[in-house]
């Protein structure tokens, strides 16, 4: 029988930094190609850590990792970078050069992309993130979330397959968020898989399905309309409901729920 | 006033080509007593600046800053005790990882009192109060701050700050990183500080449900410049707020779209859920 596998497919991954406390627990997770999923959680839950060990930048004590058919292991965590890329969730993390140019080509020059199109892309990509003024600017001279537009630059400038944004926008103003996410909007339905890591329950509901995280196992996974119809739930994992539909279950309780008002706060609070 | 800014501009040295002003102008007043302030505007607007001048972190380029009777100006005055004033006003970075530095968070959080003279003993229990009042139990305190998850160091560099006892409280982004529910024990966690010892508390965030439900007054920095100085009522009820690149809170948006949709009158103006219910319930009751 012939296995289909998914374009990101994780089986019992466990892992721990020290050996005394496992960090992540026996999580599987599949994504396919085009897809785009949330994971939240509270802190320290294990979201940064599953993402670093899908890039191979921590090895699992237990399971297996698949990226578009490789098995991740030392020898293949070059390739799976390569069609892997990972936005950190401190932009300073991703600061190597003298030059926020240098640190928009640094991910294309791992993938030995001809200087021409580089300096073409750089262009290209700064422009995309609004940062178009800044790029012989030292990265160390920028506000914070001037930063985060930089590091999403960088790996966006990839063209990888897959992107993971670890909480990548959590310090820009609202409408630079919005902004660049309409972008990503685009890009995904240009093809890109997303996986992102975020606290904002607003931002999640872009995504095609939710991943909640809770002490290092997968707590949920279903789409957002799935999950709220279970508000208790919710709650367990220390998550939040949208505001619309905290009101709505609030007005359900009261008894002063009406269909025409149900609606616009489902569709409100689901996104939809 | 507690600290009082008069025409503060600030560039950064050798920005660029010729000097850029992170802020420009800039005059204001802050109360030492009572006060509890967000700080918003686009990324790059020059908050972390402004909030840098509230303890004297960097000294302006031009203009004054009065900190608790003391005038820091552009040059360094040998009679002033900058520590002092860092004492007085505890800033928490908008990074955590420019802020912790020591090898355990016990360690990390008793630097500043026992920096400031309070013997370890004493520094010892601030710790461990501070980090029980941001949301991290004792299992945390011999753990390395720099091997801890994004949103654990946040509440470390907080627990940090909170065991200075500082008289105003200045932070960067303190929400940003946090999951909801540690969102809102800090945010619960300022605001009871506020109540109970009236200390002034300044907030910057780009969560405008939070500065609609938690502040009494907002300043908006636009390219550098103040654009407005008011109470989040003042603000929200202000049109075409993009132009500040800010938004609505969730209330007034859920609830303008269910006006609109039901089409009948509500009062959309409500600072939390609960208040947002209510105004639902007048809006369909009978
Ligand atoms: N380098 C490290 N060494 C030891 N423990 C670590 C290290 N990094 C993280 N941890 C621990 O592993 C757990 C998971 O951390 P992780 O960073 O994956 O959480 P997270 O879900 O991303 O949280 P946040 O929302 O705060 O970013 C946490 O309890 C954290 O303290
Ligand atoms: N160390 C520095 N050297 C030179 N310029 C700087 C430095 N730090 C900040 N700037 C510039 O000064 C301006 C104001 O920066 P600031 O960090 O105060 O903004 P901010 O409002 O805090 O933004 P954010 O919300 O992104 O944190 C920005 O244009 C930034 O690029
Ligand atoms: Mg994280
Ligand atoms: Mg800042």
């Amino acid at each position: 029988m012939v296995m289909l596998l998914s374009f990101l497919e994780i089986r019992n991954l466990s892992f721990s930094y020290n050996q005394k406390r496992m960090v992540l627990k026996h999580v599987d997770l599949a994504v396919e190609r085009g897809e785009w999923i949330a994971v939240l959680g509270h802190n320290g839950s294990g979201k940064s850590t599953l993402a670093k060990t899908i890039v191979g930048l921590l090895r699992p004590a237990e399971g297996t990792i698949t990226v578009d058919g490789i098995t991740l292991s030392d020898e293949t965590a070059y390739d799976v970078r390569r069609k892997v890329g990972i936005v950190f969730q401190n932009p300073d993390n991703q600061f190597v050069g003298v030059t926020v140019k240098d640190d928009i080509a640094f991910g294309m020059e791992n993938l030995s992309v001809p200087k021409e199109e580089m300096l073409q892309k750089i262009a290209f990509y700064a422009e995309k993130v609004g940062m178009a003024d800044y790029l012989d600017k030292e990265p160390s001279a920028l506000s914070g979330g001037q930063k985060q537009r930089i590091a999403i630059a960088g790996i966006l400038a990839m063209k990888t397959d897959m992107i993971i944004f670890d909480e990548a926008t959590s310090m820009l103003d609202p409408t630079s968020r919005r902004e660049l996410m309409d972008y990503i909007k685009t890009l995904h339905q240009e093809g890109l898989t997303i996986l992102m890591i975020t606290h904002d329950i607003e931002e999640a509901l872009m995504a095609d399905r939710l991943v909640v995280l809770k002490d290092g196992a997968v707590f949920a996974d279903d789409t957002a309309e799935h999950l709220f119809q279970r508000p208790e739930a919710f709650r367990e994992a220390y998550l939040e409901l949208p505001s619309a539909l905290r009101i709505y279950y609030e007005l359900e309780a009261a008894g002063d729920m009406t269909p025409p008002l149900a609606t616009t706060l489902w569709r409100f609070g689901s996104g939809k | 006033m507690a600290i009082r800014f008069r025409q503060v501009s600030y560039a950064y040295p050798g920005y660029g080509l010729g000097n850029y002003d992170a802020i420009k102008d800039i005059t204001l007043d802050i109360a030492a007593k009572g006060e509890f302030i967000a700080l918003v505007g686009q990324t790059g607007s020059g908050k972390s600046t402004l909030a840098q001048h509230m303890n004297a972190l960097i000294f302006p380029t031009e203009g004054t800053v009065e900190i608790f009777g003391k005038t820091v100006g552009p040059k360094r005055d040998r009679n002033i005790k900058y520590n002092e004033l860092r004492r007085q006003v505890g800033l928490v970075f908008q990074f955590p990882e420019y802020q912790l530095f020591e090898e355990t968070v016990e360690k990390d959080i008793m630097f500043g009192p026992m920096n400031f003279g309070v013997p370890e003993e004493e520094a010892r229990t601030m710790a461990w109060n501070a980090l029980g009042l941001v949301g991290l139990g004792p299992t945390y305190l011999k753990r390395n701050p720099l091997n801890l998850s994004g949103g654990e160091k946040k509440r470390v560099s907080i627990a940090g700050i909170l065991a200075m006892d500082p008289q105003i409280l200045v932070l960067d982004e303190p929400t940003s990183g946090l999951d909801p529910r540690g969102k809102a024990t800090m945010m619960d966690l300022f605001r009871s500080i506020r109540e109970k010892t009236g200390k002034t508390i300044v907030v910057i965030t780009h969560d405008m449900d939070l500065v609609y439900e938690y502040m009494d007054r907002v300043l908006v920095l636009d390219k550098g410049t103040l654009a407005f100085d008011g109470t989040p009522d003042e603000l929200f009820h202000m049109p075409r707020l993009d132009r500040l690149h800010l938004d609505y809170p969730a209330t007034i948006r859920v609830l303008s779209a269910v006006a609109k949709d039901l089409g009948i009158a509500i009062d959309v103006y409500q600072k939390d859920v609960a208040s947002a219910v209510s105004a639902i319930q007048k809006a369909v009751r009978p």
